[in-house]
């Protein structure tokens, strides 16, 4: 490699973090939105809509470090959404990842002063799916006294109305429908993953395992627009990634495919026609 | 911004250390190995020391000193437990036999539990969800027929080893160009969550760590 070239090698990824970074601080551009037809957002408010009063909620809260950073404001708002409902939220997480995360959450959100009487730490339950089937016949309410622990304690999942999966690692929403919709008679499964687990997350949706899921930043986007958290707004991301990064860091993904496209292309090219001339 | 931190003297400190430690990492890009290294070796003790909390914590604490000095003789399970514990750490000293019954255990439960959840929760239910049947509307009908079709061409692209005529051939190559198209499709998305985690770190050193709000 040439002394051009790595000199080259090394301000790319630097001139790429500046271009996101100038792309992060503008404001908003007219007409370039996330939020698209919002379907998908749509089936969520759907089946937020058709809870009961006051729901019990089991989160299932399983994000990995890699991902979480897309699907963080969208948990937010969700959160926000469902304790303005009047829901009463049970988390629990079953890899260690999500519960480092989890611990973070909690800690966020007893520093925004949401109502501590609604949210329920179930802690970390060990042994993979192991452990969700064990969820499915008794939730480990541990030395939780107050009302909605009682209530878990005495109903265990039948108490609950629905579960919410916050996907990531590889136990997710798939290791739900598996383990613990199987075991349990028509509990409601929502799902908020990251894009990549879209594609294994689709055919869940389409088949009606899973009863919604936000699985991409347009999607997620859309469900925030039209989330509606009353006074809770201090629960919500402050500044989530705006589609001008979004797509400029594409842009860029697509020039350089394009670039090894075209690299390629010409060498072959130059092959054939030094064949051509001997 | 991620906002993890609130507004603190320790908080700041904490958000000093993660911006220090993601241009550390994001230094790597540049060339800068050496600091990268030591950020890999942060990482890995922050990781073994998080899971050591938690299994004493969330784990050895709750689950099995505590039952044990609380009820002793009630608690079977706890000792069962404390016993394939000790039968893994004495492995050594052991024969194999005895030695490899707790991970046969741990391998057979998990095995067991996540096949039959594959079987029951997802092969079933998508191997139904996958036959074409008439929809309410023709394009979903359409739709149906080609996912049909193409879980029918990819799956035969595995078989492998049997004497085919040209047309199965072809069959086995158009399923294996289909999952190759599916696994460059999965490559994008994985691409774009990728890109969100960079933006994210860019957005925490601007927005948390220097103020710049948008």
């Amino acid at each position: 490699m040439s002394d051009r070239r790595r000199l080259a090698a090394r301000i790319a990824p630097l001139a790429l973090l500046v271009l996101l970074g100038a792309a992060w601080v503008v404001p908003a551009v007219p007409g370039l939105e996330l939020g698209g037809r919002g379907d998908d957002a749509r089936g969520w408010a759907t089946a937020l809509d058709a809870l009961p009063p006051e729901p019990i909620v089991l989160v299932g809260f399983d994000p990995d470090l890699g991902t979480y950073a897309e699907v963080r404001p969208t948990v937010r708002t969700l959160i926000a959404d469902l304790l303005n409902r009047g829901s009463r939220l049970a988390f629990v997480s079953v890899t260690p990842e999500g519960r480092a995360l989890l611990i973070a959450e909690l800690d966020r959100l007893a520093r925004a002063e949401a109502n501590p009487t609604r949210v329920l730490d179930l802690g970390y339950l060990p042994g993979a799916e192991a452990a969700l089937v064990s969820l499915a016949h008794e939730l480990p309410v541990g030395e939780g006294t107050g009302s909605l622990a009682r209530q878990l304690a005495a109903g265990g999942i039948g108490a609950v109305d629905a579960a919410v999966i916050i996907g990531g690692n590889d136990i997710g929403p798939r290791s739900w429908v598996e383990q613990v919709a199987t075991r349990t008679d028509e509990l409601p499964l929502l799902a908020v993953a990251p894009t990549i687990l879209l594609p294994e997350l689709q055919p869940y949706l389409e088949s009606g395992q899973l009863v919604a899921l936000l699985a991409t930043p347009a999607a997620g986007a859309a469900f925030r627009d039209g989330a509606d958290v009353g006074a809770l707004e201090r629960l919500l991301e402050i500044a989530p990634p705006g589609p001008l990064p979004i797509l400029v860091g594409m842009i860029v993904a697509i020039l350089v495919l394009a670039q090894a496209w075209v690299g390629q292309l010409t060498s072959a090219v130059r092959r054939m026609m030094a064949r051509d001339q001997s | 911004m991620n906002g993890f931190f609130g507004a603190g003297a320790a908080d700041v400190a904490a958000t000093w250390v993660a911006a220090f430690a993601t241009l550390v990492v994001l230094g790597g890009l540049i060339g800068e190995r050496r600091a990268f290294g030591w950020t890999q070796h942060l990482l890995a003790g922050l990781a073994t020391g998080f899971l050591a909390l938690l299994a004493i914590t969330e784990l050895i604490v709750p689950r099995l000193v505590t039952p044990l000095l609380a009820d002793p003789g009630g608690a079977r399970g706890a000792w069962l437990g404390l016993g394939l514990v000790a039968i893994t750490a004495a492995s050594p000293w052991l024969p194999r036999a005895v030695a490899a019954l707790p991970i046969s255990i741990a391998i057979g439960t998990l095995a067991a539990f996540a096949l039959g959840g594959a079987v029951i929760g997802t092969l079933l239910p998508q191997i139904i969800a996958a036959v074409a049947v008439r929809e309410a509307s023709l394009a979903a009908t359409l739709a149906g027929v080609a996912a049909t079709m193409i879980s029918g061409v990819v799956l035969f692209g595995f078989v492998h080893g049997t004497p085919r005529g040209r047309a199965a051939n072809a069959v086995a190559a158009t399923g294996r160009w289909v999952m190759l198209g599916a696994l460059g499709g999965w490559l994008g998305y994985l691409l774009l969550s990728r890109l969100i985690l960079l933006l994210d770190r860019v957005g925490f050193l601007l927005g948390d760590w220097l103020g710049t709000g948008r």
